[in-house]
């Protein structure tokens, strides 16, 4: 069976689950996922009692920064802010929403931070290219022979 | 210009050190005064020392030591040292100074200001995404971190897995059954069990012992019964070159009281 092939079969799925399905068909992080109606999230949620821990201000501000930025260095993120990261860049690592991407060619080799695909399907983002465009001036990305893979 | 000389009262000091040069007169255009007055201009740079012709100054001195020859050393070396050290200074300043270069100066490096609040649009879009995304319940479990997505294997499956575990629990050895082990006797513990099974007959040690035994269990019988003996509950004795052993009866102690009454 060829991808394309897949592909239609899942768009079938989809269109058939609109129609009087709790489910619904979503693609996200790369990837396709049944899940709930939002139209019955209230209804799961009081079963499912769900426990998200949230995020605060300053942990946002840094993803921004890193989904934005990325790939980054925790000195670049402290450039952007003006005040120290490490303990929010550790938080979310620990939360598995960034990760090492690899070590910048520069003296010191410090890391590369990157947004995970955990943190796609958290923001409900099927690949990176549907982060909305800011009126911030944004530097061009590293070049690959700036980037040392890990 | 012209030069001429007049000899004043000597100061005991003067604005160059201990003793002030004599008062030699000098007049040219750029100054005209005593030498020591000459000093105090220099020191203080009212007068430029480039513009101050030395030779007015030696003739001077000159003229000074022919008037006032051998009438005071002290005050003729000290004008000589002033004089001296007005040419070496003068020296010192024709000699054509090599160019200043002018320090290179880095521009300072610009502080970078923060600029995290343009990020404030992309921080509000997030948090929206995330409640959007927070209506939606994936089969994964919701649990405190979350849920978690399956890791990427590349081209590794699930089955790719199962038969690398399988094989794997093929070559491994069955477990080994668990040494019991026999719990650890006390020697009085092992006495009780022989004063159980010690009667009045007479019986060999092998007849005392139930087989099959280990050597340990062996040992454990005879140092009981030797224990035994010592504290008078088994008698023991040679039954045609055979030990053979008993409980201690009365009739067991008659050769003991015999040695007695002996001794």
């Amino acid at each position: 069976m060829s991808e394309a092939e897949i592909e239609q079969g899942l768009e079938r799925l989809g269109a058939a689950l609109l129609n009087g399905s709790a489910l619904q068909l979503v693609r996200i992080a790369g990837g396709f996922q049944l899940c709930t109606q939002s139209a019955y999230a209230d209804t799961v949620s009081r079963f499912l009692k769900p426990e998200r821990p949230k995020l605060s201000r300053s942990l946002m501000e840094v993803l921004a920064i890193v989904a934005y930025r990325q790939p980054i260095t925790l000195a670049e993120v402290d450039a952007v802010r003006g005040v120290q990261s490490d303990y929010s860049v550790r938080q979310l690592q620990e939360r598995r929403l960034i990760r090492d991407v690899g070590r910048k060619k520069t003296p010191g080799r410090p890391v590369l931070y990157g947004t995970t695909q955990q943190f796609l399907h958290q923001f409900n983002l099927n690949d990176l290219s549907q982060l909305p465009k800011l009126a911030v001036d944004q530097p061009t990305l590293p070049l690959m022979d700036e980037v040392e893979a890990d | 210009m012209g030069t001429g000389h007049e000899l004043q009262t000597v100061a005991p000091t003067g604005p160059l050190g201990l003793f002030a040069p004599p008062s030699i007169h000098i007049e040219c255009e750029a100054f005209v005064g005593s030498l020591g007055t000459l000093f105090d201009c220099l020191r203080r740079q009212k007068v430029d020392l480039l513009d101050v012709p030395l030779f007015p100054i030696c003739e001077a001195y000159t003229l000074y030591l022919v008037d006032h020859a051998g009438q005071d050393l002290e005050a003729a070396a000290t004008a000589v040292a002033a004089l001296a050290y007005l040419v070496e200074r003068k020296a010192w300043l024709l000699i054509p100074a090599p160019p200043e270069e002018e320090p290179e100066y880095e521009d300072p490096p610009e502080l970078i200001e923060p600029t995290a609040h343009e990020y404030a649009p992309a921080i509000e879009l997030l948090s929206r995404r995330m409640q959007e995304r927070e209506q939606r319940f994936f089969r994964a479990g919701e649990g405190e971190l979350g849920y978690e997505i399956p890791f990427d294997l590349g081209e590794v499956t699930a089955d790719d897995l199962a038969r690398a575990f399988e094989r794997l629990i093929l070559r491994a050895q069955p477990e080994p059954p668990p040494s019991l082990g026999k719990p650890r006797r006390s020697l009085t513990e092992q006495m009780e069990l022989v004063l159980r099974v010690v009667d009045r007959t007479w019986r060999p040690l092998d007849g005392l012992i139930e087989s099959p035994f280990t050597r340990l269990e062996a040992v454990w019988w005879f140092l009981a019964l030797l224990e035994l003996i010592r504290l008078g509950q088994v008698a023991v004795r040679l039954d045609e070159g055979e030990v053979v052993f008993r409980r201690r009866m009365p009739e067991d102690d008659l050769p003991v009281r015999e040695l007695e009454a002996d001794a």
